[in-house]
């Protein structure tokens, strides 16, 4: 039962962070192959907003040390982890397309990454940070802190998921859409792709960042080799699978996939040598993957089909539209 | 001066790697047309295979030529298994990248479950470096630097010489123009990844034998190097590889010896990033969108 609670915290937490995903991906097409990075700002960034500042006898070095209490350093976190974005997508985002993009993208997050582990006067380097304050408050025996902090992150989910609905239903949500599937005609619209692309990657950050806040003060603790790079492909995984471009199925996704992975095999006899049930996690994701992509290209929730208001009938040929699922017109 | 000579040496070095591996990966780019992932996990999976191959007692040598051709089946049977069905159906771009992250994820997986994922090494004799004018490298160092001469000048034939390489650049240019004019694209799509197989399976080989030990993440970290070097000079552009990875090996080594070795990739990323600013498609293509 204690399990099953300390469950639920995360797949608010998940969902959340899918939902960013989604927008920049899903419903904006930005490849952002280095989401995880802007999730591990976050979480250090709250993480060291909200400890007291460092002293000699906690061993740990790090900056600001501000003890901010815990909404302020969320939105804080989610800031600064959206000024990331921006910074980073203005060289991004300027002039590359596609493929360009996404390695861009991973390259930047390398240095993220290459600069926070080695300077350790920033947040500690590759030895994380410890005594994170829980927002819950400490009278409370276990369970409940448990079940305090999952109302705290399940009202965040319910904020950031109306918040990225409305958006997608907006004008804004049918320009990033119109993006996504032709920049061009957007540009020949007069909008600026460069500075919407730009807008709707930082919000993607910013949502980023809070669930990466949340996510530290779930463990109470940073631990850097739970926020590799690689977690990103988890988060693509979760977003493929729920449906892409559809934010409903962006929950189900995080819902189902990165708590199922991480868990199932909590479950499974300990076999083999150390490490291989978690060999064979990373090629049930891979082959997951490439199964849904290839037999269910949409995921389990469909993204609706934009409705053409200039024609009486409907069209003839609803014609595929998502970030994964048209054709190469290329 | 002498510390800089050195590391251009060690640079030469990574290059060599790079532009072999860059080389292959341009190669499938400008024929498939979209971005592998996977590419950097089949290199650690050639510096396994050579493992297998001298666990059952082969010379490191055959050891490392069985493994470069398993490697170019691999990368064909690949394909043929995952990515072909996509193409066919014209999938776009992002979802080919995605793909090729689910071939990533699952062979790096096979590789731990079937290694571990501790280090390995080869256990080859170290050796003291020779002096060759201002650089001191090792016979394994040379002998790493060769096999890239070597291979590139045998793709180079390939590609100027031979009814095939023309095919392969015909390809390249126009693949519409290329089938109505009589080639048979599904073979030479075929060959084009038995080829870049190859070449990324030795890349990973004499990868493992200058890094000394390796782990399963081997090539995953190298890939973004190979990367870096290939959009230097222009995806797809076999040549602008082969100078990008030169660029990028020489940038990595002079890092190393003057910043720290924690920021040699780093370097070669950020000189990516920056050099993308200002030609948005790479140092040796025309200008223009990418």
């Amino acid at each position: 039962m204690q399990y099953v609670i300390s469950l639920l915290p995360l797949i608010c937490i998940y969902g959340i962070l899918v939902l960013g995903l989604n927008l920049q991906v899903g419903l904006t097409g930005i490849l952002n192959f280095t989401y995880f990075t802007f999730v591990a700002f976050g979480a250090y960034i709250a993480a060291v907003l909200s400890l007291g500042p460092a002293t000699s006898d906690s061993g740990m070095t790090y900056i600001l040390g501000a003890e901010i209490p815990f909404p302020l350093t969320l939105l804080l976190a989610g800031a600064a982890s959206a000024a990331l974005g921006a910074l980073i997508s203005f060289a991004a985002l300027r002039r590359l397309r596609s493929n360009y993009l996404a390695l861009v993208t991973v390259g930047a997050g390398y240095v993220v990454y290459t600069v926070v582990g080695n300077q350790t006067n920033l947040f500690n380097g590759w030895n994380g940070l410890f005594g994170v304050p829980t927002p819950a408050p400490q009278n409370l025996n276990s369970n409940g802190q448990m079940l305090f902090f999952t109302g705290v992150c399940l009202l965040f989910l319910i904020v950031v998921f109306v918040a990225l609905e409305r958006l997608r239903r907006s004008p804004l949500g049918r320009v990033i859409r119109g993006i996504r599937d032709d920049d061009g005609v957007v540009e020949a619209f007069g909008r600026n792709v460069f500075r919407v692309r730009m807008t709707v990657f930082a919000v993607g950050c910013f949502v980023a960042g809070v669930g990466g806040s949340l996510l530290v003060m779930y463990a109470t603790a940073f631990n850097p080799q739970s926020f590799l790079p690689p977690e990103t492909f988890i988060m693509f995984a979760a977003m493929i699978i729920g449906g892409v471009g559809n934010n409903w199925g962006s929950l189900l996704g995080a819902a189902v996939v990165p708590v199922a992975f991480a868990e199932v095999t909590r479950f499974l006899p300990e076999f083999g040598h150390a490490g291989l049930v978690e060999a064979l996690r990373g090629v049930a994701v891979g082959v997951l993957l490439i199964v849904v992509l290839r037999f269910m290209p949409q995921g389990v929730l469909r993204e609706r089909a934009p409705i053409d208001r200039d024609v009486r009938e409907p069209a003839v040929q609803p014609a595929p539209s998502g970030a994964l699922t048209g054709s190469n017109h290329a | 001066m002498h510390q800089i000579m050195l590391s251009i040496g060690f640079g030469l070095v990574t290059a060599s790697i790079l532009a072999l591996a860059g080389a292959g990966l341009s190669l499938q780019f400008s024929i498939t047309n979209f971005v592998n992932f996977a590419y950097g996990d089949y290199a650690t999976l050639g510096a396994y295979l050579v493992l297998l191959g001298i666990h059952w007692h082969l010379p490191f040598l055959g050891a490392a030529i069985a493994s470069g051709i398993a490697m170019a089946l691999l990368s064909l049977l690949l394909y043929r298994v995952t990515f072909r069905s996509f193409v066919r159906r014209r999938s776009q771009n992002v979802t080919m990248l995605i793909v090729s992250i689910g071939v990533s994820l699952a062979v790096q997986g096979v590789i731990s479950a079937i290694w571990g994922s501790g280090f390995q090494t080869y256990q080859l004799t170290a050796q003291a470096p020779l002096s060759i004018g201002p650089f001191q490298l090792t016979t394994q160092q040379l002998a790493v630097i060769g096999v890239a001469v070597v291979g590139l000048l045998g793709l180079h034939i390939l590609l100027r010489y031979t009814t095939i390489g023309k095919s392969m650049r015909a390809m390249s240019d126009d693949k519409d123009l290329a089938e109505v004019s009589g080639i048979n694209t599904a073979r030479i799509t075929d060959i084009t990844w038995l080829i870049s197989g190859l070449l990324v399976g030795v890349a990973g080989i004499v990868l493992a034998v200058n890094t000394a030990s390796f782990t399963p993440l081997l090539g995953n970290q190298f890939l973004f190097l190979i990367f870096a070097g290939v959009i230097l000079g222009g995806i797809g552009k076999i040549y602008g590889a082969m100078l990008g990875a030169l660029i990028i090996g020489v940038c990595t080594e002079v890092a190393a010896g003057f910043v720290g070795s924690a920021y040699a990739d780093a370097a070669a990323f950020l000189l990516m990033i920056l050099i993308l600013l200002v030609r948005p498609s790479g140092l040796f293509t025309a200008k223009g969108r990418s």
